[in-house]
């Protein structure tokens, strides 16, 4: 017996002497909502995020030349799955940083379970709930989407700009519906509008009738749905429209999906219009969307931009702190706080060069400047969108 | 609320999504009754039967009620298949072993559909449809046909268990299996029977499911609770009991909406589940296995 235990110990110990070999390749994790309700939008963020990793490695690689893996995680858009996907990350794959989880309520569950305490910084695309601002996170939560704050109140400035005065709001229960709903609310009241009705519903039900009739009877003719286009915000969309409970739909930037369009058509949408956050117009933008189209990438799709920085981001960071996973959050402030040498995307040998000579350096992304605040967060900027032919088309700038 | 408006907008909804309910109630029933384990890949079997016609739709071209037929016969030989590659290995093991195996099975079905279908939200036709106006009633013909066609399977259903030979068969599997074998009735040919009928069925309340609404790769597996609710609200092994227990749960899932906030909506399955188990555990039809 105890030559067998001395014997697993050995095969124990030359296991982690394999897995640590002295030029391993420098992992991050990738965490996405691939199952799930936004399984719809996940692959083209992966693609993103792989393409701002191909890039470093074609360029030379990171640090001194080892190649940049990102290991993708399903975290499928709910709290257990994060935490789930976010412990292999970090405990199996020993993944210096992560980009991702999508989802708020994942990013919540996963930094406050995970990442937070073993000190690994992430870099959410795509979660927006107001929640994760006031996460006590020492300083390695981070975003490169504005919070759902900004949205929810710009939404809510730009409907009563628009003569809309009364809105009945549905929202889908979790961090990303109440989030946005909540701001939504305090803004729109405050400036003189009406809520003639205000409810969550639970997501893949079968039947919204009831809480559509519900929210009719408060008298609103306008509808905000704040839900995910692909999934119950779509039944919703779909029961309202057929039954006539409301005349104008209003939705977030989970709404903005290809899949109302597809499935309900273009002519049925007429009164559908939905807020996005956009990137501003810069170089930095066009030189993004120009290598994702080049392999094969669909540059409007949402949170492709955000994917790209933040994996981006996440290289030049570790780049810089030289795989210590401890130094990565303060690099990451350090490669994008508005002073130095600018970066635009896929300048890695550029910028490379310069982080060995010890020059600053400011990132500039496809989705924005990125110059993180206190909490990690980003100031965002939004555009109204409607339906035209088979996909959105910008109507009006929010402020 | 005027009383049409509760009838429309609440009442509707509730008796067809009930239907829907009632189909794969009675197929969870059935399991249990004679193979005696909760079958938890039943909500992806229904799945796998709505992706399934949706094939045939796209394929063949034609309306998803041609296909209904070809999903429900292809997805009772799945059952068949499923049970004898899984299922029947594990027969003389304890029960809890199969339904844990089941839930295995759910598993590799939802990804198979997620392989093949992949994970967007798709429909049978595009488009919206309003309903019709019938004396104030609004309601729409697939709707109308939902209801009927769950209301002809289980009264054909019924009179298979009740005159046929092999329906006897089953009934003296679900009141005394031992019994029953010491006659001579062929064990293999009752559980191959029964999954042959399961398996339609799941593939009838999957393709009902997804004409009404939309088809998505979770969409049995967020049914499953309420189908589960269903059957044993009814009597767990009462064909007629599952088909009240699922238009209960329906129309008690709407009805919620107006006087609990319409986030409790979901609960009210579980509520009613909670309930009967504490106040009635036979279901309320008396079930025989339980």
């Amino acid at each position: 017996m105890k030559t067998l235990r001395i014997a697993a110990l050995a095969a124990l110990l030359g296991a982690t002497a394999l897995a640590a070999p002295a030029h391993a390749d420098v992992k991050i994790g990738l965490l996405g909502g691939i199952s799930g309700p936004i399984a719809a939008m996940a692959p083209a963020m992966i693609d993103s995020a792989n393409l701002a990793i191909s890039q470093v490695n074609e360029a030379g690689g990171i640090l001194d030349g080892r190649k940049l893996i990102g290991v993708v995680g399903d975290s499928a858009c709910n709290p257990q799955n994060a935490t789930d996907a976010a412990t292999k990350a970090v405990n199996l794959e020993g993944v210096i940083a992560i980009v991702g989880p999508h989802c708020s309520g994942a990013v919540l569950a996963a930094a406050n379970s995970v990442t937070i305490p073993a000190g690994v910084t992430i870099v959410t695309p795509s979660g927006t709930s107001p929640e994760i601002t006031t996460l006590q996170d020492n300083d390695t939560v981070f975003r490169t989407v504005p919070s759902d704050d900004y949205q929810g109140r710009a939404l809510a400035r730009t409907l009563l700009e628009r003569g809309t005065t009364k809105v009945a709001v549905a929202y889908l229960n979790n961090d990303y519906g109440k989030g946005l709903a909540e701001a939504f609310r305090a803004e729109f009241e405050e400036k003189g509008g009406e809520i003639a009705g205000f409810a969550a519903h639970e997501g893949e039900r079968a039947s919204y009738r009831s809480n559509l009739a519900d929210l009719a009877a408060g008298g609103a003719d306008t509808l905000v749905i704040l839900d995910y286009g692909d999934g119950s915000g779509l039944t919703m969309l779909r029961q309202a429209l057929e039954n006539g409970f409301f005349e104008n739909f209003v939705g977030g930037d989970g709404m903005k999906s290809d899949a109302p369009i597809r499935e309900l058509g273009a002519d049925n949408l007429t009164t559908f219009i939905a807020s996005a956050p956009v990137g501003q117009q810069s170089d930095a933008l066009e030189v993004f969307n120009k290598a994702f189209s080049d392999i094969g990438g669909d540059p409007n799709a949402i949170f492709v931009t955000t994917s790209y920085d933040a994996t981006f981001m996440l290289a030049l960071a570790i780049e810089k702190a030289g795989a210590d996973k401890s130094k990565v959050s303060a690099a990451l402030r350090e490669i994008s706080n508005g002073e130095g040498e600018p970066i635009l995307p896929g300048e890695w040998a550029k910028a490379k060069e310069l982080i060995a000579a010890g020059t600053a350096i400011d990132y500039r992304g496809a989705a924005g400047e990125h110059n993180f605040d206190e909490a990690g967060d980003v100031p965002g900027a939004y555009a109204l969108f409607k339906v035209s032919g088979s996909t959105f088309e910008v109507i009006a700038e929010m402020e | 609320m005027g009383a049409m408006e509760i009838v429309n907008f609440y009442l509707v909804p509730g008796i067809v999504v009930g239907s829907i309910y009632a189909l794969g109630a009675v197929g969870i029933t059935l399991v249990f009754a004679i193979l005696r384990y909760a079958h938890l890949a039943h909500g992806d079997l229904a799945t796998l039967g709505a992706f399934l016609a949706l094939a045939v739709v796209t394929l063949g071209g034609v309306s998803p009620y041609v296909a209904l037929p070809v999903a429900m016969a292809v997805t009772a030989a799945v059952a068949v298949g499923i049970d004898r590659t899984f299922y029947a290995y594990l027969r003389e093991r304890p029960k809890i072993v199969t339904v844990m195996a089941s839930l295995g099975v759910a598993l590799m079905v939802r990804a198979v559909v997620q392989i093949v279908w992949g994970v967007d939200s798709q429909t049978y036709t595009r488009g919206i449809v309003r309903p019709e106006n019938w004396f104030g009633i609004r309601i729409r013909d697939r709707e109308l046909i939902t209801v009927l066609a769950m209301v002809g399977l289980v009264v054909a259903l019924q009179l298979f268990l009740k005159y046929s030979k092999w329906g006897k068969a089953m009934r003296a599997m679900s009141d005394n299996p031992d019994l029953a074998l010491l006659s001579g009735v062929d064990n293999r040919k009752v559980v191959l029977l029964t999954w042959t009928i399961v398996g339609a069925l799941c593939a009838a309340a999957g393709v009902f499911l997804g004409l009404n609404y939309e088809l998505k790769a979770m969409m049995g597996w967020s049914m499953l609770l309420p189908m589960f609710a269903a059957a044993i609200l009814g009597g767990v092994g009462r064909v007629e009991g599952a088909v009240l227990g699922g238009l209960i749960v329906g129309i008690a899932e709407e009805m919620s909406a107006l006087v609990l906030p319409t986030e409790y909506k979901a609960a009210t399955a579980f509520a009613i589940l909670l309930l009967m188990l504490l106040v009635r555990p036979t279901g309320l039809l008396k079930g025989k296995v339980l």
